[in-house]
């Protein structure tokens, strides 16, 4: 098996060498910020050109390649007029790229117009047939992406995930970034004092203030998951097949795990959210362990049924 | 790394450039690095080196030597193995250079391999402070992408069986990929992250796709619109701190205080699940038949509890 690393170096030639040759010299500075190649790479790859071409392999079958004056040469390459097309996952990644920030609400019409055209010659027959939904409205990340790049603070009316109580909080937004199909921005928030990443779509007011704030030199990395903290309730419950996505939006421990069941332990700040949980899910979750988690479901329950009865 | 370097590009080189289809013996004869390597070494070397040439989008062909068909030869198209030019202007070439590096698939940056082959990074002041991850399953999806546009049948281990597809479309969605194909039992959608032992068919256009079959179309958008039962009418009211939020999954305006609303609903368990996610803060006003279904939820779960 061939590295990947071998592939990349080619596909990366095989790339430099059209674009070169179509212009005939280039600056050797734009070659690396293009093709990001450092000195030492860039002038082993032309090293390699110019040893390489038509069988006979005299030197008037070679490649020309070379540095000249801070130009860069590639000469007798007309085989290489062209880059190799797209393979799929070339393909998809880049549409897909283009795909998800349009979906964010971000994208330019010059984006768009680039989608459109790239869509038709790598996938003339299936233009329908790739959607990237990154979900949520947009209008938020497109203000909190700008008040990140400068350096704005920003006054929100944040509902948590683990707590369903909504809380006014002052945060400077680092960056703003979709995983799991939801939107997050990273910051410093001011109430705790510390880095916190929050759900964009749980953000229910949100006003950039004149002030600015001083970004770290270097960003912590971003941490989606909810981390048990002390004082923290648990409690133990059972779920069928039907009911196996809890596991990709809450942060839960699965204890074990059998063809028909998986018991989970759930953490959260207060017996609210797994009370309501467990009326979501009906038959398919049972509550094995947990007093306070018992007691409000009951309670809920009880309301619930004087309501509806 | 050096030599395989050197010697795929020599070979690249004399493939194109061949007026007619080469044996694997030409090959041997002609290329330099070849030389000197027994029978074995030499296949192996060619088969791995064939193998780096697909895996750079170059489309090899094999083509019959003779009327009888009897020996068979390389080749490569030079039209075939060009990129085509999509015509690009200068500011669509930067607005996808900077998408292609806000967005992550298997954990790289997705789209930049594609943006070197259409000539290169454009580059823009300042630090892009927007990032979007789609997943880790880039090399399944890749290769049902490219089954996808060249309507290829695949075959795969799903759950425990083994199911023959015609793939139609992929869709990225609430953080999972999907791909939607027909089957002899119809249209089913599958999640990508569980399809194991993917196999893609040897022989292109090999399925049609229904006329007017759009990705986008496949989804419900709320989990209670899809089901076999008659839609319903449901009135639900939200208390005012929790209305922005069921406004807001239900794509529709934001409330100042509370909020009255209908409801189409197919799937009644699922919409029962929703409104009982709100606990206090919502009620189902109407009909009579849907608040019958959300007492007698409530009393199974109550019953449940110890």
């Amino acid at each position: 098996m061939t590295s990947s690393r071998t592939v990349t170096r080619l596909a990366r030639i095989l790339a430099l060498i059209p674009y070169v040759l179509d212009r005939d010299s280039v600056d050797i500075e734009e070659i690396k910020s293009r093709f990001n190649y450092t000195e030492a790479q860039l002038s082993k790859d032309l090293n390699t050109i110019f040893v390489c071409g038509l069988p006979g392999y005299g030197p008037g079958d070679l490649m020309e390649a070379y540095v000249d004056e801070d130009e860069v040469v590639i000469d007798a390459a007309d085989y290489f007029s062209k880059a190799p097309r797209l393979t799929p996952p070339e393909a998809l990644g880049l549409l897909a790229s283009g795909l998800t920030v349009l979906g964010t609400g971000e994208g330019s019409p010059a984006l768009e117009s680039a989608v459109r055209k790239l869509t038709k010659v790598t996938m003339p027959e299936a233009d329908t047939s790739l959607v990237v939904d990154v979900m949520d409205r947009s209008e938020y990340v497109g203000i909190l992406r700008e008040a990140a790049s400068a350096s704005r603070q920003v006054k929100i009316v944040y509902r948590s995930v683990g707590k369903e109580e909504e809380t006014t909080r002052i945060i400077e937004p680092w960056s703003v970034f979709t995983t799991l199909g939801r939107w997050y921005v990273h910051a410093r928030c001011q109430l705790v004092d510390d880095a916190r990443t929050f759900r964009v779509d749980r953000i229910r007011e949100l006003e950039v203030l004149d002030e600015t704030y001083e970004p770290p030199a270097k960003l912590p990395e971003p941490g989606v998951g909810y981390s048990p903290a002390e004082g923290d309730i648990s409690c133990v419950i059972d779920l069928t097949p039907r009911a196996r996505w809890v596991l990709e939006y809450y942060p839960v421990d699965v204890i074990a795990e059998t063809k028909n069941k998986t018991r989970i332990e759930f953490h959260a700040p207060d017996a609210e959210v797994p009370a309501r949980l467990l009326f979501r899910l009906g038959g398919d979750a049972k509550l094995v362990q947990g007093e306070e988690v018992l007691s409000r479901t009951k309670e809920l329950g009880a309301t619930l049924l004087k309501r509806y009865s | 790394m050096q030599n395989v370097v050197e010697r795929v590009l020599n070979l690249l080189i004399y493939l194109l450039e061949s007026p007619h289809p080469v044996t694997a013996e030409d090959v041997r004869q002609t290329v330099a690095g070849y030389d000197d390597q027994n029978d074995e070494a030499f296949h192996r070397m060619f088969e791995r080196d064939k193998d780096v040439l697909r895996r750079l989008g170059v489309p090899i062909k094999m083509e019959a030597l003779d009327g009888w068909e009897i020996d068979f030869g390389y080749t490569v198209d030079p039209e075939e193995y060009a990129i085509p030019d999509p015509g690009l202007k200068h500011e669509e070439r930067v607005a996808l250079s900077v998408a292609a590096h806000m967005v992550r698939l298997g954990g790289e940056a997705a789209g930049v391999d594609a943006i070197i082959k259409l000539g290169g990074i454009e580059r823009r002041a300042g630090i892009e402070p927007l990032g979007a991850d789609l997943g880790e399953e880039a090399e399944s999806l890749g290769a049902l992408f490219g089954a996808v546009t060249e309507r290829r049948k695949v075959t795969f281990d799903y759950r425990g069986h083994k199911r023959p597809v015609s793939p139609y479309g992929l869709a990225h969605r609430r953080g999972h990929w999907y791909m939607v194909g027909g089957t002899p039992d119809g249209e089913r959608m599958y999640r990508v992250d569980r399809i194991e032992n993917l196999e893609v068919g040897a022989e292109a256009g090999a399925f049609k796709k229904p006329r007017g079959f759009d990705m986008k179309s496949t989804f419900n958008a709320q989990p209670w619109e899809a089901g076999p039962d008659q839609e319903l009418s449901v009135t639900v009211r939200f208390a005012s701190d929790v209305a922005w939020w069921a406004a807001r999954s239900l794509g529709i305006d934001e409330p100042d205080g509370v909020l009255e609303t209908e409801v189409q609903v197919v799937n009644r368990d699922a919409f029962v699940g929703w409104v009982l996610s709100f606990g206090e803060g919502a009620e189902v006003v109407a009909p009579k038949e849907m608040r019958q279904m959300m007492e007698s939820r409530v009393r199974d779960v109550v019953g449940t509890l110890k």
